[in-house]
């Protein structure tokens, strides 16, 4: 017994589900889960030791499977590891720890006039909205930014920085954990089923939503991968083995958004779907029209499941995120920063391999179990909820537990692990291969 | 007329829209929502204005607005009934950012 299992008898008690089935493997201690992760490796300076988390991310992530794995009709495969799914990415990419730069590049820290925010400008274009950002014209690299950042309030720049649709973060203690996931809105129920295969819809782009479709698939759903012709996954243009890890046996349809056909395809697509999987801010499907609210209340059982940053409703719902700066907002980079250096990022977009975890255990139950409905996953929340798992870890003694648990690894023998990836069976579909397939089959016009 | 600064904000008088200064040159320019003049973010909504049916096209939140010569953009922070023009030239939405290859 350990951690990791305290942990899947928690989440199965969240979602109403028989913990009699959990199987109860001796599991590591939670600084060894870190360690052999590979997450371990990517956290702190590059000339520094990787450092101790004093968070059990780890043991929370092998604490999901474990309870994915007493759900599941079939055994997952055997080189299915939760706790290195934190590393994946970063094995396949070549990342390592780089500090106050995330291990992907795109997010840093930034010290303001009075504290740090972390930016990730991921997206090639958001450095148009820097000098919105700053208000001034400045030169397009992180040297003058940094300069411009340093007069600025850390407040204003996180107000101004979320309604300019960029990915900021402030770097503070971690806030009363909320709960992983939400209930935002159900449907007529349907009797429980086992060993059926549901069909999924998955609209998710880059790393949290498609590792969901990938472990439903695993499970033994029939997943199918939907993208914008326009605006395909951008995760397509970075390393093809992970993204083939991520959806390897997803059948891919590719739709032109832009179009009233292209909308209908959707609609169509969306109303034969058992689950949904979509990971954008709320707004985005308002636009083409499609309301999920209304969705998940006319169809029996549909499971409808949102990945956001920081949750779908208030204004919380407009603020973009990704994995590395949620992490931040979640209070995590307080825990493996020494006060008063520059602060230190944890893991590689720690968020998202979590957040799909996690999304997938809730997804398969809700949809087994026939009470479907509109389930909201916001990637700092379920961060937030690892670290609060063990309520006795605070801001004020996360240095100390980092250092007993250090001393627990190193009397184990126990080094960090470099990242490990699996190898995908088979390459990804390409870009709309199964459009017309896949439409045929399931009776849209195409 | 009036010159646009970065980073600020501007509200419609006759709808609920905003928009944020993204871009923009040193001359004044006769910023509209709704075919009236927009205002600063913090000012009071004269009275008397009404949203001429010609430029009630709507704003789109989250859509980035671009002027014919490419050097003034201004992005969307809440949506309104009225068109947001430079005089009477309806701005033209703006193709949204692709998506990171990795974050």
């Amino acid at each position: 017994m350990g951690l990791a299992a305290d942990y899947a008898r928690s989440l199965l008690a969240d979602l109403g589900a028989d913990p009699g089935l959990l199987a109860n493997p001796d599991s590591h201690h939670p600084a060894i889960a870190w360690a052999s992760s590979g997450a371990m490796a990517l956290t702190g300076r590059p000339d520094q030791p990787p450092r101790m988390c004093p968070a059990p991310l780890a043991a929370c992530a092998d604490g999901v499977l474990m309870a994915l794995a007493s759900l599941a009709d079939r055994p997952l495969p055997a080189d299915l590891v939760g706790s290195r799914l934190l590393g994946e990415r970063a094995a396949i990419a070549g990342y390592g720890r780089k500090g106050s730069i995330s291990p992907g590049g795109s997010c840093r820290f930034l010290e303001t006039g009075d504290g740090w925010i972390a930016l990730n400008l991921a997206r090639g274009e958001d450095w148009t909205m820097v000098p919105a950002l700053v208000g001034q014209d400045i030169a397009q690299d992180w040297e003058a930014l940094a300069e411009a950042i340093r007069a600025l309030d850390t407040n204003a720049l996180r107000v101004q920085g979320r309604e300019l649709g960029l990915a900021i973060a402030q770097h503070r203690a971690p806030n009363t954990p909320k709960a992983w996931f939400e209930v935002l809105g159900t449907g007529p129920a349907t009797p429980s089923r086992a060993n059926a295969a549901p069909l999924v819809v998955d609209l998710s782009p880059l790393w949290a939503g498609p590792l969901c479709g990938h472990l439903l698939h695993l499970l033994g759903a029939r997943v199918i991968k939907v993208e914008s012709t326009h605006r395909p996954d951008g995760a397509r243009q970075g390393p093809p083995a992970f993204f083939d890890l991520m959806n390897a046996g997803k059948p891919n349809v590719a739709l032109d958004f832009k179009t009233r056909d292209g909308r209908e395809q959707l609609r169509a697509l969306l109303a034969r779907a058992d689950i949904v999987i979509e990971a954008s801010r709320p707004r985005a499907l308002r636009q083409l029209g499609i309301a999920a609210e209304a969705l998940v209340a006319e169809k029996p059982g549909l499971t409808w499941i949102s990945i956001t940053g920081h949750g779908r409703t208030g204004d919380a719902a407009n603020w973009v995120a990704f994995g590395d700066d949620a992490a931040v907002a979640a209070g995590l980079s307080t825990l493996v920063s020494e006060p008063g250096e520059p602060p230190v990022f944890c893991g590689d977009a720690i968020g998202d391999p979590l957040a799909g975890l996690h999304a997938a255990l809730v997804a398969w139950q809700r949809w087994r179990g026939g009470a479907g409905g509109l389930i909201a996953i916001a990637l700092a929340d379920v961060i937030g909820h690892c670290i609060g798992f063990d309520p006795t870890l605070s801001a004020a003694n996360a240095t100390q537990r980092s250092r007993d648990w250090q001393a627990i690894l190193d009397q184990s023998g126990i080094a960090a692990f470099p990242p490990r990836a699996r190898v995908a069976g088979q390459p990804a579909r390409p870009l709309g291969a199964d459009t017309a397939a896949t439409l045929a089959e399931l009776g849209i016009r195409c | 007329m009036k010159v646009l600064k970065l980073g600020a904000k501007y509200k419609s008088a006759v709808c609920d829209a905003q928009i944020m200064v993204i871009r923009t040159i040193a001359e004044p320019v006769d910023l509209r929502c709704g075919g009236v003049a927009m205002l600063d973010a913090g000012a009071a909504a004269p009275d008397g204005v009404a949203l001429d049916p010609a430029f009630a096209d709507g704003a789109l939140i989250g859509k980035r607005y671009v002027d014919a010569g490419d050097r003034i953009e201004l992005l969307c922070t809440k949506g309104g009934k009225g068109s947001i023009s430079l005089g009477g030239d309806k701005l033209p939405v703006k193709q949204a950012k692709a998506l990171p290859s990795s974050d």
